[in-house]
């Protein structure tokens, strides 16, 4: 396969980010932080009416995207800045393009975009080919 | 009011963060977790590579609730992630085990618009392979913790 910079990466949709796994993941993660469990705290803080996604998470979905897009890659850095919550129930996507081709290192920008709220995280990574 | 009016955020920099857990990616359990993120484990035995995180995470020398105790901070006020990185040297792989180093790196008190008074922790973790001691990668995590009590 051949990359260009300036290619776009498919996307990777999350149709409807869901509450199941963020009780999954707070197991995953040993941290029981009741904002990703329990609508009811999240209203109490005032941090909205949904349970809201681990960070962690939503870092898994851009590599998912990342390993998707280069199969039989593998990622070697990758830095994600946390903008904005992402909520049960959102529909996210994942999404990026190649900036730089430095023989088998790919540089990629991506971001998780929230449907109706815009960028929720954004990042660069290197893939190794 | 300027961030200098506020008493300055705890001398922390430095505080190790080596643990003595193990952490053993099972196979059972990363399968769980591609699932739950909309993907198959990997046919070639390594692990979803989200697991830098959680296992950094787990098997750190502090619990969440630790570290943020430990910069006078209480988990309860909603510590946030602000930014991390990660470098692998090697792919995480299902059924290795690994041990955790690392340390706070600073903790700098500021002043947002957005969220007042602050403090940003960056701490940095390493995660070595149990059986020879490997560092297979490196990640500086940054947190905000918002300082509600410095509020004007």
């Amino acid at each position: 396969m051949s990359y260009l910079v300036g290619d776009t990466l498919p996307p990777f949709v999350i149709d409807s980010v869901s509450a199941e796994a963020m009780k999954q993941w707070a197991v995953f993660l040993a941290d029981p932080n009741p904002i990703h469990l329990d609508v009811d705290v999240v209203k109490a803080k005032g941090l909205g009416d949904r349970v809201i996604n681990q960070g962690p998470i939503n870092v898994a979905y851009m590599m998912n995207m990342l390993m998707a897009a280069f199969p039989g890659a593998t990622i070697e850095s990758m830095d994600s800045r946390f903008l904005d919550n992402v909520y049960g129930g959102d529909k996210a996507v994942a999404s990026g393009s190649i900036t730089a081709i430095d023989v088998n290192r790919i540089s990629c920008s991506f971001t998780l975009d929230v449907e109706g709220r815009g960028t929720v995280n954004s990042g660069t990574a290197t893939i190794l080919i | 009011m300027s961030v200098e009016a506020f008493p300055p955020a705890p001398d922390v920099a430095g505080t190790p963060l080596d643990g003595t857990k193990i952490f053993t990616i099972k196979a059972e359990e990363n399968a769980a977790l591609c699932a739950s993120t909309g993907v198959a484990p990997a046919g070639d035995g390594s692990a979803h590579p989200i697991y830098y995180y959680i296992a950094t995470q787990v098997a750190m020398g502090k619990t969440v609730a630790g570290l943020c105790e430990t910069c006078e901070f209480d988990v309860e006020d909603g510590p946030m992630m602000g930014s991390s990185g990660i470098k692998f040297s090697e792919p995480l792989m299902v059924g290795e085990s690994y041990k955790v180093t690392g340390e706070i790196l600073s903790l700098v008190r500021k002043q947002s618009r957005k969220l007042g008074v602050m403090d940003v922790l960056t701490y940095r973790l390493r995660l070595h392979k149990l059986a020879d001691e490997t560092c297979i990668l490196e990640t500086d995590n940054v947190w905000v913790l918002p300082r509600k009590e410095l509020a004007a």
